[in-house]
């Protein structure tokens, strides 16, 4: 697999939730990110990898306005992200994730609406509903000196869908939590989505990220590695074990038909080959090729790639890459 | 203006929830129950001392000479106390004002809300500012009160000489928000106590050169009351606590007291004061702009 970046075609970055080109900074002569550019969709979830230290920290900060961009240009929902009309339309929870614990969750609720220019009445409405939504229905009374941090990084949640923004930063928004508390939060990302609320999330949990994402960027270094839609980049050729009881030329001409066969050590004394399929629909093909030599299926199992090996390919092979020198 | 006072009113809770508000009053109860008690005792000696001289003494009339002239110098130094802890109050309740929200991560969230950097900056130092000045009010009022209760004797102008204390408070409260948005926490106590100093020095310069007759260090005092006026208005504000029969004893001495002055303050470097508290707040407005999160 080569190391290209994929850009798919976008619209104006007027349109767009977010559009960055040429984002740079540069701490103390040390470029944290390097020439980003990135484009995300209204009403996308996108997710944004890469390995610690990749400089993912840093560009949510940049595109919230909190750090200054070195060189580079920014646009989150067609504005600068230091335009308060712009600001106004955001969600942010940071990684680290630390509040006025003097105030209860209400009270802190209740700040940070005001600050977004939610009127009272709304808010009395609307607090009761994000607690309710992120869990902690019934304990917005308690002062956040008293919660856990999986139950701080929840209200943390609850302030950034607060205002019903358009775009949300998500930065490990489930870094805290239980099994049961990244589903919940898996499923306010999906409701969001619905919503038409565009989402950025930053998250080492790969699984997570599959679930709940229409676009990804990798990267490292703060430089994009590969950026693209799930099915762009995960729907390419599907590599299908075939375990069978003899593999005949007559088999072997037909699958070749069907896809480029490699051939694979016998395992437990059975002969197999690998077929790679580029559309994963031909699958019940493989078995009606074998049926049809009347020879004997063992296994059928696509390796489908998944996030975790691409991710594991992407990062290794640019380390290799820079390695060598070629980058 | 809806943000700036909502950032203030933030700060306001802020100091009352965390109990700032509660310990700095029974800390001031403590310390003005301390104080008269001292004066108190103080009355009471002289009275008995008046008593065994077979004077008639009036205390309607209150005193007047040296032994008036002590009651003059609790005063006002009860006040240059007050100056010297509403100081303290104003650095130390100030010092994390913007940095303290950026060290421990809080400033993260309120930033990317639709308020711009200048109005944090402007609400965290009106909400310190009216806590600073109402602590440095209450101080002030209880101690003048109560010395007029136990003793008689009221300063000539007292709300004048509080006015300039309260302006010394505004100016460091101001310069402790501008070393908040550059600098950690740390640093920006250091410094700013180091300015205070400053400013002290300049005093204590200015009082050996008027003393030695040496036109140099009255030069450096005055450089340095310039660096750092506050010091020059406790000393204005010393100077409109003195009754005529205590400036007097003081003018024999040729000034020999570093904490008080016999001259009053210039109306230049009072609106200097002013002036500097408010470049140094914009100045922390701009610091803030560009700062990173």
């Amino acid at each position: 697999m080569t190391l290209t970046k994929t850009r798919h075609a976008a619209p104006p970055a007027a349109q767009m939730a977010i559009a960055t080109d040429s984002l740079r900074k540069v701490y103390r002569g040390r470029a944290v990110v390097q020439g980003l550019t990135l484009n995300v969709g209204p009403g996308e979830v996108f997710g944004f990898l890469g390995p610690n230290g990749a400089g993912k920290s840093t560009t949510i900060k940049m595109l919230l306005g909190l750090v200054m961009p070195t060189s580079g240009s920014v646009s989150v929902l067609g504005g600068s992200p230091q335009d308060p009309n712009v600001r106004q339309q955001l969600g942010f929870l940071p990684e680290q994730f630390r509040f006025q614990t003097w105030m209860t969750a209400q009270e802190f609720l209740n700040f940070h609406g005001r600050l977004a220019g939610m009127k009272q009445g709304e808010l009395r409405a609307r607090i009761p509903q994000v607690l309710e939504q992120v869990g902690l229905g019934g304990r917005g009374n308690e002062t956040l000196n008293g919660y856990s941090k999986g139950m701080l990084q929840r209200t943390g949640l609850a302030q950034a869908i607060l205002a019903r923004p358009r775009l949300v930063f998500l930065d490990e928004p489930t870094s805290a939590l239980d099994p049961i508390g990244r589903i919940e939060v898996r499923e306010i990302i999906a409701g969001l989505k619905r919503e038409g609320v565009a989402v950025f999330l930053n998250s080492h949990l790969l699984s997570e990220v599959e679930q709940v994402c229409d676009h990804v960027a990798f990267v490292k270094a703060g430089e994009v590695l590969r950026q693209g839609s799930m099915a762009t980049l995960l729907g390419g050729e599907v590599p299908v074990e075939v375990r069978v009881s003899l593999l005949t030329p007559e088999l072997l001409s037909d699958l070749g038909k069907l896809g480029e066969v490699e051939a694979l050590p016998e395992d437990q004394g059975r002969p197999g080959v690998q077929v790679y399929l580029t559309r994963d629909t031909d699958l019940p093909l493989i078995a009606r090729a074998v049926s049809a030599n009347g020879l004997n299926l063992y296994a059928l199992t696509p390796h489908r790639p998944d996030l975790e090996g691409l991710f594991l390919e992407l990062i290794d092979t640019s380390g290799d890459q820079k390695t060598a020198g070629q980058k | 203006m809806k943000n700036v006072l909502l950032i203030a009113e933030l700060s306001l809770r802020e100091a009352l929830r965390k109990r700032l508000v509660l310990i700095l009053l029974i800390l001031t109860a403590l310390f003005v129950g301390f104080y008269l008690y001292g004066i108190l005792r103080l009355q009471q000696t002289l009275d008995d001392r008046a008593l065994n001289a077979g004077l008639d003494y009036d205390p309607g009339r209150g005193r007047r000479g040296l032994t008036g002239a002590s009651v003059a110098f609790s005063a006002i130094f009860g006040m240059y106390l007050v100056y010297f802890l509403g100081s303290l109050m104003s650095v130390l309740s100030t010092v994390g004002a913007v940095s303290g929200d950026i060290e421990n991560g809080v400033m993260q969230s309120i930033i990317s809300r639709p308020v711009s950097r200048a109005q944090l900056v402007l609400g965290r130092w009106l909400g310190f500012s009216v806590v600073n000045v109402a602590y440095v009010s209450l101080l002030s009022a209880a101690l003048l009160i109560g010395v007029r209760v136990i003793t008689g004797f009221t300063p000539p102008q007292p709300v004048l000489a509080a006015l300039l204390v309260l302006l010394a408070v505004l100016l460091l409260t101001s310069l402790t928000v501008l070393g908040s948005a550059l600098f950690t926490t740390l640093s920006n106590g250091i410094g700013v106590f180091v300015l205070y100093g400053l400013g002290f020095t300049g005093g204590i310069l200015s009082t050996i050169g008027q003393l030695a007759a040496t036109p140099v260090l009255i030069t450096l005092g005055n450089v340095a009351n310039v660096l750092m006026p506050s010091n020059a208005l406790w000393l204005g504000a010393s100077y409109h606590l003195q009754p005529e029969y205590v400036l007097q004893l003081n003018s024999l001495t040729r000034g020999a007291n570093p904490f008080i002055s016999t001259t009053p303050i210039s109306a230049g470097t009072v609106i200097w004061a002013a002036v500097y508290a408010l470049l140094v707040l914009g100045l922390a407005v701009l610091a803030f702009r560009r700062r990173d999160l």
